[in-house]
């Protein structure tokens, strides 16, 4: 039995029994004093008569009306007078009933009261024994009333108390639920910590809670900056904090390969054209300077452009890979501000910083992008300091024109509802964990792929519009297979507060699916909107919701940030995973991770599985699942 | 001691018969407090005796349970007769007033014999009480409230004196402290009866626990049975 339930039967027991025993008692009390009324009146009345009649001749006619006179003017059940030798002289009787009052409360009552007797006096002789009874109905009607008034008054003590008692155990009962669920969600893993009660016990179980948080928020800090420390060291150029080469080049293939809105975007090369002079001039010390300057104003672009990737291929070329750009020409605006400021702060000499942009999207190879672009880039070197060239690849997958009939074809395409494609994650021992559900839209005749639309939907705010579409899609596709399913959400989703009611209403209204649907954001999304991620977290948490991060890798070390939100599950990015099997550095980052997710009770999951040996590396650091190309559901 | 005939007024206070009326209503109904047990208790009474009168009045008591141990078996002519003899020759007739400093004080028999003093009712209730331990049923007696004629003189004084009734309409034998001898009712022509009472009543079947509640004991009657109880007389 709960606490709070034992509050209340405790209150409501003392209520029962102070207020009840103070009834029966008051009642008990009435009902005695009035019985005892009853009793001075029978005697008084009777001595007060029997001692007018010994005064009296004992005329019978005038003993009679003695008798008669009291019993007709005054409250009397029964006069009676007895001869010494028992013979009855002369008797009066009313009929009992009682009028009134309700016949359970006269049996409940019931009077003792004994008739009083007196001798009346012939001189030094007994005339007779005078008998008499009052007529108990005034005593049972003042009773009644009385007993109705205590009742009354109880009840409203009773009321009072028990109002009393509800605030103190609402008072109560507020801390102690905090706690509850603190506790709970620490037996769950989320370490959250909560604001200290007053009350002193639940407050020193809060404060030993939220150190046990703290430590354990402190641990996970430490453990995936150390994790973090060695992925860099493994996957970026010492330098200047951009991917090396070969981990650029993964993550622009992931890119190109994945089935979503990443898969398009805008890819940049730029170039320190005079590196050798520049380093000549300035020494090795300031050349690194510079380079680290760049590659900081290209992470700043791919910053403000919601996420971005930049590597260093060689020298004096980085490359800068921003998916799902809204405006391509604002990737290049950008992108000439930072040169030119870079120009201008290193304003002793010529640096030579071209640069080359293109569009990439699903079809596309990397061979062919970057040959584009080197050919691109060799151009604009030629216009000068800042050059600046545009790839004009020919795209014969532009299905519309103008943004009037994307629009249209989007919002008609959505409105006819998406199509879940399936790809199945497994877990460790290759049953189904559930299904990845990116969606599908029928765009001229076809079904296409995320990465087609996206940019676009992006791009017309029918993000929400989509996303809800989506859900719905689930909840019906849950329905109808009782399996659990994974859904994408768009970033600009949860910074729509309207989207999140729609959505959790939506939920609600589907509790059984609502427990089998698998949401998740990519990585990058949730982190630049923490508040609002926690906060879909909360709403989604209690409905049963599981909701992951996808692409996660670079900002691991962030993760501390979440680990009391609720997170059910974390998918590692591509590039973490990719060739994973003749990577000891790299098993090493990954079993770490997985570790540390296990601490926190989130799930592992490996993204982009591509070889039996990968998915076989991965199940053996540990990660509880995988999915990816290489990964077949068996029959 | 039984005053001089035409001494003082016996048994005068105004109002006896007023207020000893009311009272009457009362003690009929009201018994007295409950926390003695309601067992006659020789040693309780020589305990209060001694701490309250020294050894004049235990020497009295003791007198008065040879008297019960004596008149236990004898025939009830005998019993009447020593019992109203012991109070009459030991205890000296005085007002309330000077004994107690109070008007109209019901003594117990214990209190009467701890002075050696009385008035009319302290003597009818030791009468009472003494022949109630003998045996004698209640119903066979009564205290009866008397106008008493002084001597040969027109004067009348409120009195009281025990009854003793053989049958309830027989006519009473009567135990006064103004007369030495008991006489049957009719021979006293200075005694017209006004009103008479006992105990009857006042206790539920054969117990002598009272049936009636704390409250009503109000009277002096009730007060002097409450007082008798907690003594050890009842």
């Amino acid at each position: 039995m709960s606490l709070i339930k034992q509050l209340w039967f405790t209150v409501i027991a003392i209520l029962i029994l102070t207020l009840g025993g103070s009834l029966a008692v008051g009642l008990t009390a009435l009902r005695s004093y009035t019985e005892q009324e009853i009793r001075v009146k029978n005697s008084d009345n009777v001595n007060a008569l029997a001692l007018s009649m010994s005064q009296l001749d004992k005329d019978p006619v005038i003993i009679e009306l003695l008798m008669a006179a009291q019993f007709d003017t005054g409250h009397y059940q029964l006069i009676e007078l007895h001869a010494p030798d028992g013979e009855l002289i002369a008797r009066r009787e009313a009929d009992g009933r009682i009028a009134s009052v309700p016949d359970w409360f006269v049996d409940l009552v019931r009077f003792d009261v004994p008739p009083s007797q007196a001798v009346i006096q012939n001189g030094w002789q007994q005339y007779g024994t005078l008998t008499l009874q009052s007529h108990h109905s005034f005593a049972y009607h003042s009773l009644w009333q009385g007993a109705a008034r205590l009742i009354a008054w109880f009840g409203l003590a009773a009321l009072v108390g028990l109002l009393l008692a509800g605030w103190i155990v609402r008072t109560i009962r507020r801390p102690l639920e905090a706690v509850i669920a603190q506790a709970r969600d620490i037996g769950a893993r989320r370490f959250t910590t909560s604001p200290e009660p007053r009350t002193r016990e639940l407050r020193q179980v809060v404060q030993a809670m939220n150190r046990l948080s703290a430590s354990v928020g402190q641990m996970l800090h430490t453990e995936s900056e150390k994790l973090d420390r060695l992925r860099r060291r493994l996957q970026q150029d010492e330098a200047t904090g951009a991917l090396s080469r070969d981990a650029f080049m993964t993550q622009l293939s992931t890119h190109l390969e994945s089935d979503d809105e990443r898969a398009n975007g805008s890819l940049a090369l730029v170039r320190l054209a005079q590196l050798t002079e520049v380093n000549q001039a300035l020494g090795r010390a300031h050349t690194n300077e510079l380079l680290k300057s760049l590659s900081q104003g290209l992470h700043r672009i791919a910053l403000a452009q919601g996420g971005g990737v930049v590597g260093r291929l060689n020298g004096g070329d980085f490359a800068l890979l921003v998916p799902g750009s809204e405006d391509p020409d604002q990737v290049a605006e950008a992108l000439s501000a930072e040169l030119d400021a870079l120009r201008l702060g290193e304003a002793s000499m010529r640096l030579g910083l071209p640069s080359a942009l293109c569009h990439y999207a699903p079809e596309d190879t990397i061979g062919e992008l970057m040959t584009g672009l080197d050919g691109a880039l060799a151009a604009a070197e030629t216009q000068g300091d800042l050059g600046q060239q545009w790839v004009e690849t020919p795209r014969g997958d532009l299905l519309y024109t103008n943004r009037a009939d994307w629009r249209h074809a989007l919002e008609q395409a959505i409105a006819q509802g998406p199509r879940l494609a399936n790809f199945p994650v497994l877990d460790a021992e290759g049953g189904l964990m559930h299904r990845e559900s990116p969606s599908r839209l029928y765009l001229k005749g076809e079904w296409r792929a995320a990465g087609t639309f996206m940019p676009w939907v992006s791009r017309l705010d029918l993000s929400t519009l989509l996303d809800l579409a989506v859900t719905k899609a689930a909840i019906a596709t849950i329905t109808r297979e009782q399996g659990p399913l994974g859904i994408n959400l768009s970033p600009a989703s949860i910074r729509d507060a309207r989207f999140l009611s729609q959505l959790t209403a939506l939920l609600k209204a589907h509790p059984e699916e609502a427990k089998l649907l698998w949401v998740e954001l990519p990585e990058s999304a949730a982190l630049r909107d923490l508040e609002r991620f926690r906060h879909l977290c909360r709403e989604l948490y209690p409905l049963g919701c599981r909701i992951g991060l996808e692409h996660v890798g670079s900002e691991f070390t962030r993760l501390g940030d979440l680990q009391d939100s609720g997170l059910s599950y974390l998918k590692f990015d591509r590039s973490l995973i990719q060739g994973i099997e003749a990577s000891p550095q790299r098993q090493t980052i990954l079993r770490g991770m997985a570790t540390l997710c296990h601490s926190l009770g989130i799930l592992a999951i490996a993204e982009g599985v591509a070889s039996d040996a990968e998915w076989q590396t991965a199940i053996d650091l540990g990660l509880d699942g995988a999915t990816g190309p290489g990964v077949r559901l068996a029959d | 001691m039984p005053p001089a005939p035409h001494s003082q007024p016996r048994c005068s206070r105004r109002g006896f018969l007023g207020g000893g009326l009311a009272l009457l209503a009362t003690f009929l109904v009201g018994g007295w407090a409950g926390q003695a047990k309601g067992d006659f208790n020789p040693d309780q009474l020589r305990l209060v005796m001694r701490t309250r009168y020294g050894g004049r009045g235990s020497a009295m008591l003791e007198e008065w349970f040879a008297l019960l141990e004596r008149l236990a078996n004898q025939p009830l002519q005998t019993q009447l007769r020593e019992t109203n003899d012991f109070f009459n020759r030991r205890i000296r007739w005085l007002d309330d007033i000077d004994i107690w400093g109070q008007e109209d004080y019901w003594a117990t028999p214990l209190e009467t014999m701890g002075k050696a003093q009385g008035d009319c009712e302290d003597y009818s209730i030791a009468k009472y009480i003494t022949l109630k331990r003998l045996g004698v049923p209640t119903r066979q007696l009564r205290m009866i409230y008397v106008r008493a004629r002084i001597g040969r003189s027109q004067i009348t004084q409120a009195h009281m004196v025990l009854g003793y009734y053989e049958t309830p309409s027989s006519e009473p034998l009567i135990l006064d402290n103004l007369v030495p001898s008991i006489t049957p009712a009719s021979q006293r022509v200075d005694l017209d009866p006004i009103f008479s009472f006992n105990s009857d009543g006042l206790w539920a079947g054969g117990s002598t626990q009272s049936r009636a509640n704390p409250v009503q004991r109000l009277s002096r009657w009730s007060s002097v049975l409450t007082r008798m109880q907690e003594q050890g007389f009842l």
